[in-house]
């Protein structure tokens, strides 16, 4: 085999691994999205932010899919979007501190509106910690690991937020 | 029925399951970009002397931010940081000091904000800077940064009228 060949090969052996590496990541990751933009929808209150949100975080995977351990795709994937998310809405803060806190009109759901109100009025982390608990049934140590806080700080929020929905939504509510 | 012993079981679940059902999505992810890289000089020759251009302004302006930064240090939470994401300004001082040694950072020096944001004539207010290696019982913790000693510059902020940052931002404070 001449030089000119062997590099042909290698060209091909690696265009053959890039494609094989994007279609196991799509074929991994792609049942996750929808339910990840719904999930930031609620911990953003905005669908359009968490698509927004959900589009970076699927790129931030596929960029790092190459470090993933391989074990739990979505917590994974809702790793990479909720610290997305967090960030996010600091910049969004920020922003709409500077321009005088003009709020975007959020979403609100017409069938169930105590629920969505109560959610919305949790703080994000404390509203992604009791998402994750209750609806994906994490342990409060997932839960820590995912968001990299204590297990304590955890088990507080989900406790806090079990709380402000049980005020919230009360009886007949 | 009891609602309150609902919540904490199946119809909480199954009421936000269905919230968040509700959510409206558009279910097709973003197409993926190419991993192949470009070659090292994809950039057209004839677009050279705005390439070398554009190097030597970004260069120079980089040199003036870098000699006007008063620290050098990256926050303890920014991107690539040790504790990026980590959120300590929802926590209370106490607790950011705990959360802070059991990622093994014992040195840390509190700066304690008092004083008022704003003056009673409207305005800027003034303060009064205390550091102090316990943390303070009371106030909004503003994430520092891990200085080349390894000691790590937390603040918290006590003066009336502060707000909190970052999450917490408007939160009562701790």
């Amino acid at each position: 085999m001449t030089s000119a060949d062997a590099t042909t090969a290698a060209r091909r052996d690696r265009a053959a691994a890039t494609n094989g590496e994007t279609e196991a990541f799509e074929a991994a990751v792609r049942p996750h999205y929808a339910p990840l933009v719904r999930r930031l929808a609620l911990v953003l209150g905005d669908p359009h932010d968490a698509e927004d949100v959900a589009q970076d975080t699927y790129l931030s995977a596929f960029r790092s899919w190459d470090r993933f351990d391989g074990t739990d795709v979505r917590a994974w994937l809702y790793t990479i979007g909720l610290r997305l998310a967090f960030n996010h809405r600091r910049g969004r803060r920020r922003w709409l501190a500077a321009i005088g806190r003009i709020e975007p009109r959020p979403w609100s759901d017409p069938s169930d509106p105590d629920l969505w109100a109560a959610l919305s009025a949790l703080d994000p982390s404390t509203r992604s910690a009791l998402l994750l608990n209750v609806l994906d049934g994490y342990t409060q140590a997932e839960i820590a690991a995912m968001l990299s806080v204590p297990e304590g700080t955890v088990a507080s929020w989900v406790s806090r937020g079990r709380a402000a929905l049980r005020r919230e939504l009360g009886p007949d509510r | 029925m009891d609602h309150d012993d609902d919540l904490s079981g199946d119809d909480l679940h199954g009421r936000l399951a269905a919230l968040e059902a509700r959510v409206p999505v558009d279910p097709t992810p973003p197409t993926l970009p190419s991993r192949r890289r470009r070659g090292r000089f994809a950039v057209p020759i004839a677009l050279a002397p705005v390439f070398v251009l554009a190097v030597v302004a970004t260069a120079a302006a980089g040199a003036v931010v870098v000699s006007n930064l008063a620290e050098g240090n990256p926050g303890i939470q920014n991107p690539g940081q040790p504790l990026a994401g980590a959120h300590m300004e929802c926590m209370s001082p106490p607790e950011a000091d705990a959360f802070l040694a059991e990622h093994g950072f014992a040195d840390v020096d509190w700066q304690v904000e008092t004083g008022t944001t704003v003056a009673p004539d409207g305005g800027k207010g003034s303060s009064t800077t205390v550091h102090q290696a316990t943390p303070p019982e009371h106030g909004y913790v503003i994430p520092g940064s891990v200085h080349d000693n390894g000691k790590v510059i937390m603040v918290a902020d006590q003066r009336v009228g502060a707000t909190g940052v970052g999450d917490c931002f408007g939160s009562p404070m701790p």
